[in-house]
């Protein structure tokens, strides 16, 4: 959060907001507590029944969408870091994505970050089937834990698991309310094992980016 | 007809009877009473279809806001029952037909409707961001359009 505020303070004046949101089954109780030790100035909104991952259909956090003055996306999920906290894990450098973000909130539509109606009409597919029922089977796991029957809802998790593998929200989210052990014959890291340097976040593809690693190459 | 009323009836034997039932819709949950019908369909009273999802049947067929959905001439029954003076609704074939994504926990009693596919896909024509209203944590609701005006940079995070 320290690292949003920063860019948040420096861009504020510029019509741009962040609107920060919290992924958390367990609402105010577990995403409260980084609220209210950072006490951002940035909006900051909790989800405890994962819409947002739903109808933007993302996998992980953090997860980044460009949003412009007339409330069209103008790029859509992309893993979204702020520092290099984590790059150690990820390889993924935040300052690209900086970088990006000053361009499009000096430039807007025209910066080379915003992508078209056209290429978005292109890149954006309808949910799959399968992931619908997913989201369907994780709120009504949700739900079950929020009404004190978080035992209840461990199948219904790992039904949303198996119908949306790819989705490390509903993984990661369920093994935090439980064990992941116990529960799911499971850890974080066999997970990550298991994709053989996969990514396990929405990759990002930034032409500022493109241009470096062409650079590297030649 | 009775042939299809007699399968519904097959089925039956292998559900539940009746007990209190939770219906969530759109993110909220109904408390419906039991139905006197043991079945594995969730078969809803008409006040309490209206109750737990604003639908309404009409001759025409099953409405909403502006929208109707006509229920399948040949396949009425399989939708509508009455029984003495309660007409009752099937509201879980009524989301196959309108391809809602549907889930239900056994044990609870509780039925779970997603939104459908021409919701959840909306925004693939209108490239709109699609809208949502979520408290902040002292609870004071925000929504996306509440936004209209800046550019928005919408990040997700979590506390796990």
């Amino acid at each position: 959060m320290p690292g949003w505020q920063k860019l948040y303070s420096e861009l504020k004046s510029k019509n741009f907001e962040i609107i920060s949101i919290a992924e958390d089954t367990g609402g105010v109780k577990d995403a409260g507590p980084a609220i209210t030790t950072a006490k951002p100035e940035y909006t900051v909104l909790i989800d405890d029944q994962h819409l947002v991952t739903r109808l933007y259909d993302m996998v992980n956090v953090p997860t980044g969408v460009w949003i412009n003055e007339q409330g069209r996306i103008v790029r859509p999920n992309e893993v979204a870091y702020v520092d290099n906290r984590f790059k150690g894990m990820h390889g993924v450098d935040a300052a690209p994505y900086l970088e990006a973000i000053r361009d499009w909130v000096d430039k807007g539509d025209k910066s080379t970050f915003a992508i078209s109606e056209g290429e978005m009409r292109a890149r954006l597919k309808p949910q799959n089937p399968d992931h619908s029922l997913a989201a369907a089977e994780f709120a009504l796991g949700e739900y079950l834990y929020a009404t004190g029957r978080g035992r209840d809802a461990i199948p219904h998790f790992k039904e949303a698991q198996r119908l949306n593998p790819e989705s490390w929200n509903y993984k990661r989210q369920a093994w935090a309310l439980s064990s992941a052990e116990k529960d799911y014959g499971t850890t974080f890291g066999q997970e990550v094992k298991k994709l053989n340097g996969k990514p396990y976040y929405t990759p990002r593809t930034l032409p500022n980016e493109v241009k470096k690693s062409d650079e590297k190459k030649n | 007809m009775a042939a299809v009323l007699c399968l519904i009836g097959a089925t039956a034997s292998l559900a539940r009877t009746g007990g209190a039932r939770t219906v969530i819709y759109e993110g909220v949950a109904t408390e419906l009473a039991a139905s006197s019908e043991p079945s594995s369909d969730l078969w809803v009273t008409l006040k309490d279809l209206t109750r737990a999802t604003k639908f309404v049947v009409k001759p025409q067929g099953v409405c909403r806001d502006e929208s109707c959905f006509p229920l399948p001439k040949d396949r009425k029954s399989q939708f509508v029952m009455k029984k003495g003076k309660v007409t009752w609704f099937n509201l879980s074939e009524f989301a196959k037909l309108i391809k809602q994504p549907t889930t239900f926990d056994e044990q609870n009693s509780v039925w779970y409707f997603g939104p459908r596919p021409e919701q959840q896909n909306a925004f693939l024509t209108s490239l709109e961001a699609p809208e949502f209203t979520l408290p902040d944590i002292n609870g004071k609701k925000h929504s996306l359009s509440d936004f209209r005006g800046k550019k928005v940079l919408l990040v997700t995070w979590a506390s796990w």
